[in-house]
């Protein structure tokens, strides 16, 4: 018995011992892109996105593709050519390089689809969030957003390019025009779930100001809703933007788009079928890079995908 | 308590909410003093306003009447950048649901400082840092903690932080907004006996809301009973419990459950109906009965009630 009581001893229990968290540390940005790099399909739409992108900037630099000239035009002998090693997308009915055509095109789309989108979602954000966040507010702008958002879109952005002439920056300023309204209204309602939570009232008897509550209470928590709208957004505004030039209105016959390409080669949909069915291709890919890598960004941007 | 300096003063304070095109009156003609280093409770039922009396002295609910004096100075109205830092560096309140009340996409760090930041109250970077970690540990939470996010504490750490998040602004009144009804039962006692030795550290004054008595009789030095937004009663605790007077009062000590089963099943709780006043006439008020203890009456109820004190 006196042998047990040398051995043993009492130990004093240490509190702080149970406030331990043996969890390794969290980051959510770290855990975000943790995330992302799992699917297979969004490295491969990533690197997909990352090659079209550097082409399009690249390429046109080069080439000094200008859809006016047409150097070879008198060269039958380079017309309608298919794809081959010289030309590699073929050439169209003026001797032109398709491939340089559809770069140049690609160029002008994600470029208008790139400034559109963040524009658009500066201002969209900015004033959803305001929005949202002031019910005295609301009541006034929820009236105005009934009446402009009941205007077709095609009517807005016919009559604000025949306004203002065809153009770059007027084709951007009208995919503005249209779009910002509406994110900023989806923002609007998500800043409406999240403003009402309990934490919000906890940071109002703290004294924090509507800005520092917007901020850091409500939009950290719209990070996965606002990426998956950014990823919906540039694909969307790339269709729009092909769709008008298909139209034909938006840019001047100086610029070249993907949908101003789409639109002169459907002519030759029957004899030439890679003249329409490449620069749709493009299209196609650069739309499907974005979005996928977009969803994939604004799941794992949820951190109850975390573990 | 020696000193009887009057902390707080609601005179008078009646808040309503609009409803439907009407208006609802959630607190009618609330007054009391609340003194210097007191517990002082708040007790009643669901929906009789408690807590919109705790969140108007934090200045979140509006008043339709009357004032809230702190430090005799009237903090009900508007009031300028200075006195609002004043108030809310003095009054700070802690939260009934720390599930609820704590943003999950900040670090601990950010959500103790956040008062801090508002109205810049400290030196430098080093020095907010040292708040923080003052404050994390008076409340029994590690310094590794800081750069933790909510979701990965228990229920009475999230509630610890919460008390943290009050105490880095060293407050002078705390309002406690049924502060452990959301816990668990085991860890209940850890929380209040942490508010009582921060209280005891600090000199600390208390609003303490809450619907369980037994709680309540441990931890408060005065109590008041609320029932649909009417104080009813008011005295010390002891006193309280020794001489309910007004028949809600009764009927709130007659609902504690016993911890013992055979006591319990004996047990005939007592039921208020408010039908049993008549203030057609003679219109109550809100009398002295005895030294420090109030009762809503009129001056037939008040005789009954004066035969029935025990002294």
């Amino acid at each position: 018995m006196s042998s047990a009581n040398e051995k043993f001893q009492f130990v004093k229990i240490d509190e702080f011992a149970s406030e331990h968290i043996s969890a390794p540390h969290y980051s959510y940005w770290k855990s975000v892109f943790k995330q992302f790099f799992k699917s297979k399909l969004a490295i491969a739409m990533l690197f997909m996105a990352v090659i079209i992108f550097a082409i399009a900037m690249i390429q046109p630099l080069f080439s000094n593709y200008n859809p006016l000239a047409s150097p070879d035009i008198s060269d039958f002998s380079i017309r309608f050519n298919r794809p081959n090693l010289t030309y590699w997308f073929g050439t169209d009915h003026w001797g032109n390089s398709l491939f340089d055509a559809v770069w140049s095109g690609a160029r002008t789309s994600i470029t208008i689809a790139l400034l559109a989108t963040s524009i658009n979602m500066t201002v969209g954000i900015t004033v959803g969030a305001i929005w949202g966040y002031n019910k005295k507010l609301d009541k006034y702008l929820l009236e105005i957003y009934n009446v402009i958002a009941n205007v077709p879109f095609l009517l807005v952005a016919l009559m604000l390019i025949y306004v203002l002439g065809p153009g770059f920056w007027q084709l951007i300023f009208v995919l503005c025009m249209t779009e910002w309204l509406s994110i900023a209204y989806f923002i609007r309602t998500q800043v409406m779930i999240i403003r009402d939570r309990e934490y919000n009232l906890v940071s109002r008897t703290l004294g924090t100001s509507s800005t520092r509550m917007i901020s850091r209470n409500i939009l950290p928590f719209l990070t996965s809703v606002i990426v998956t709208l950014l990823s919906r957004e540039i694909p969307s505004i790339i269709s729009t933007e092909a769709f008008l030039s298909f139209l034909g209105v938006g840019l001047p016959p100086s610029i070249t788009s993907l949908g101003k390409l789409i639109s002169i080669y459907i002519t030759y949909y029957g004899t030439y079928p890679y003249l329409f069915w490449i620069p749709v291709a493009v299209l196609a890919s650069v739309s499907v890079s974005f979005y996928i890598v977009g969803q994939t960004f604004a799941d794992a941007s949820d951190p109850k995908t975390h573990r | 308590m020696t000193s009887k300096e009057v902390l707080l003063s609601l005179k008078d304070v009646t808040i309503t909410f609009p409803k439907g095109k009407g208006v609802f009156t959630a607190v009618r003609e609330a007054s009391f003093d609340i003194y210097k280093g007191e517990t002082f409770a708040l007790v009643g039922e669901s929906g009789s306003g408690k807590t919109t009396i705790g969140r108007s002295i934090v200045r979140i609910n509006p008043l339709a009447k009357g004032s809230i004096e702190f430090e005799g100075k009237d903090i009900s109205g508007r009031l300028n950048s200075e006195d609002t830092k004043w108030v809310t560096k003095s009054i700070q309140m802690i939260f009934q649901d720390p599930a609820t009340s704590l943003n999950e996409r900040a670090t601990v760090d950010y959500i103790i400082s956040e008062g801090l930041y508002n109205f810049h109250l400290y030196k430098d970077e080093a020095d907010r840092k040292a708040k923080v970690l003052k404050s994390l540990t008076e409340v029994g939470l590690l310094d590794e903690h800081i750069t933790r996010y909510p979701h990965e504490f228990s229920g009475g750490q999230r509630q610890r932080i919460g008390i943290a998040r009050a105490m880095v602004l060293e407050p002078k009144l705390i309002v406690a907004d049924e502060p452990i009804s959301a816990l668990d039962v085991s860890i209940r006692a850890q929380v209040l006996n942490l508010m009582k030795t921060l209280q005891e550290d600090k000199g600390l004054t208390y609003l303490f809301i809450a619907h369980d008595l037994s709680v309540v009789r441990f931890i408060s030095d005065r109590i008041a009973v609320i029932h649909l937004g009417r104080i009813v009663e008011l005295a010390d605790t002891e006193e309280l419990f020794k001489n309910p007077l007004h028949p809600y009062t009764k009927s709130l000590l007659s609902a504690i459950p016993m911890p013992d089963p055979i006591m319990e099943s004996k047990k005939v709780p007592l039921f208020y109906d408010g039908s049993q006043h008549d203030y057609s006439t003679d219109l109550p008020s809100f009398v002295e009965i005895s030294k420090d203890h109030f009762v809503w009456a009129n001056t037939k109820e008040l005789e009954t009630y004066t035969k029935a004190l025990v002294v």
